[in-house]
């Protein structure tokens, strides 16, 4: 950072965009399989 | 097309055209949608359909076998969040002080609007479960205590990589995010508290009423920025935010607000089907069954 601005920092964009993405897919997938095994459970 | 659909349809149309449409058109340099509304009412006007919207889909939502309104709807939100993700990372342009970093403005806002909004969702399924008895809404409520705290995790994740290169550290115990922690906690407890009941009625009442109290903390982490001296800094409205920047920000706000909603109506459905066995009277056993006879 020189006077105030901020220079580069895509890694931290893309970390940012990729926990975002990767969190909610995660998330998605296992909602999936949790209802197929309570559905297979009844 | 089920025509109980419809007004929910209607409502996310009319959010879309102002939050959407408009804001597109505006970005390719057509102008004159806008119906001669204030880009500051359209905001709202958008803001207010697309989460009555939201809300009506998920009250109609029966809890029942299908699934089709929350792939639907898990769908469009797949759809905005690239479209916005990928205009965020490519196509508007860097801010002048912040640069590239900026950037993360646009999941980080959407995340916060959403996580906060499915905490309020699940507030309003406590009150209604504890008037009605009905466990549609307890199913609700945990499924949206459940999204709710997933959202302010990547909430307070995302806070911390956009702090380092802005602030120069990871964290820091200012008012905003010290309540943002403590209301990922509060909530993280009261799904601990559902887990370590067994008794679905003491469950349904006790996390209820502790929803009802967590909750407080909502209003806090929203007007902590104002009420004290923050080095996070105030809510953005169109007013503060340049219009290049509008379009990834409510297209991700759209698309994180419908993966939202498709992600409460699936887990409200687990919840349903666990309260389905545990509230189904026993077997009767050989013996009982022969009297019966």
């Amino acid at each position: 950072m020189t006077q105030g601005v901020v220079s580069g920092g895509w890694n931290f964009v893309i970390a940012a965009y990729g926990l975002t993405a990767a969190v909610l897919v995660i998330y998605g997938v296992t909602l999936i399989t949790r209802l197929r095994e309570a559905r297979k459970r009844q | 097309m089920n025509k109980r659909l419809l007004p929910g349809i209607v409502l996310l149309a009319v959010g879309a055209y102002f939050g959407f449409v408009v804001t597109l058109a505006a970005f390719s340099g057509i102008n004159g949608l806008g119906l001669g509304i204030k880009s500051g009412l359209q905001a709202t006007i958008a803001a207010l359909c697309a989460i009555l919207g939201a809300l009506y889909f998920l009250t109609i939502d029966d809890v029942g076998d299908s699934t089709k309104p929350a792939a639907w709807l898990a769908g469009a939100g797949i759809v905005c969040f690239s479209i916005g993700s990928y205009i965020g990372l490519f196509v508007a342009p860097p801010e002048e002080y912040m640069g590239d970093v900026q950037r993360i403005m646009y999941v980080h806002v959407p995340s916060a609007w959403c996580a906060l909004l499915a905490m309020t969702i699940a507030f309003a399924c406590a009150v209604l479960f504890l008037f009605r008895n009905d466990w549609k809404w307890d199913a609700r409520m945990e499924g949206s205590i459940e999204v709710g705290v997933v959202l302010a995790f990547l909430l307070c994740c995302q806070g911390a990589i956009w702090a380092k290169p802005t602030w120069g550290v990871w964290w820091d115990w200012d008012p905003r995010l010290t309540t943002t922690a403590v209301l990922l906690f509060a909530f993280l407890g009261i799904l601990a508290l559902r887990r370590f009941v067994d008794d679905p009625v003491k469950r349904g009442i006790w996390s209820a009423v502790a929803t009802i109290i967590a909750y407080i903390d909502v209003p806090i982490v929203y007007f902590s920025v104002r009420w004290w001296n923050s080095l996070h800094q105030q809510q953005s409205s169109p007013g503060t935010v340049s219009k290049q920047f509008w379009l990834p920000l409510r297209a991700n706000a759209f698309g994180i607000l419908f993966l939202m909603t498709a992600f409460i109506m699936l887990r409200a459905r687990i919840s349903a089907l666990r309260l389905k066995t545990e509230l189904a009277p026993p077997p009767l056993a050989e013996a009982q069954l022969g009297e019966a006879v």
